[in-house]
């Protein structure tokens, strides 16, 4: 059973995972040039294709008989907006402690 | 992309009251969360709010008091994740307080927010390069519209 969407953080958490963002960050590879960094079997590293193929990290490209993994922006915009959820968390807070502060009865 | 956010704020109060809003929870609570904070080291407590169900976020930020130093600096881990124990936010969150002329400057530094953060400054460019790879592999006569 293959999970039809997954978490951008769920993919990334992931040590393989990672490595294969970095080493596709450098250069397009096919799935078999892929492979060749990991000492996974390759059922596996297909398994983590997918998953980076379904978080939205990875677009898949059939060019010839090849396979080609390439790098997409949706899986780093999902990233990009949760860290801006925070910086937004803590303007508001921040701004509610200073109306809490100018209001206090002294 | 950051790795630490921060915001400075300066409040025209001086520091003991910045500092009870800070770690007062019944303050505490009238600004930031519902908590169970305790001034002491070691302390460990939550902040509940609603969940985030996009982010992976269950409403309840598990923390411990790591460092609390009076009138001037508060340390607490700040974890959360999707439930039943699971953990996918382990950061820290630091707050500095210093006395100026008319008031207080607060500084709060989120850290930990993005541990993978290198890799995705080399994605920005990445990406990007690697789809011009595509579009030239694509035009080769290889992989062209060959009508066999």
């Amino acid at each position: 059973m293959e999970t039809p969407t997954v978490d951008a953080f769920q993919v990334i958490a992931d040590p393989s995972r990672r490595r294969m963002l970095d080493l596709l960050s450098h250069d397009t590879l096919t799935i078999n040039a892929l492979a060749q960094h990991f000492n996974i079997s390759r059922p596996a590293v297909s398994k983590h294709v997918r998953i980076l193929e379904s978080g939205g990290f990875i677009s898949i490209h059939d060019i010839g008989r090849e396979r080609h993994c390439v790098l997409k922006k949706d899986g780093f915009d999902q990233i990009r907006d949760w860290a801006s959820h925070f910086d937004r968390f803590w303007s508001t807070k921040l701004r509610r402690l200073e109306n809490l502060l100018r209001n206090q009865t002294r | 992309m950051h790795r630490t956010i921060t915001h400075r704020y300066f409040y025209p109060h001086p520091a003991e009251t910045v500092w009870e809003y800070l770690t007062r929870p019944e303050l505490i609570a009238q600004w930031l969360m519902e908590n169970d904070f305790q001034p002491v080291a070691g302390h460990e407590f939550t902040f509940r709010t609603r969940p985030l169900p996009n982010f992976e976020f269950d409403g309840t930020v598990y923390c411990k008091v790591l460092d609390i130093v009076p009138l001037q600096r508060l340390v607490y881990s700040w974890k959360g994740g999707p439930g039943k124990g699971k953990i996918n936010l382990d950061s820290v969150v630091t707050w500095t307080l210093r006395s100026v002329d008319n008031g207080t400057e607060l500084l709060l530094e989120h850290s930990g927010l993005m541990e993978n953060a290198d890799i995705f400054a080399a994605m920005n460019t990445g990406w990007l390069k690697n789809i011009t790879t595509i579009d030239q592999l694509l035009q080769t006569p290889d992989h062209g519209n060959t009508n066999r």
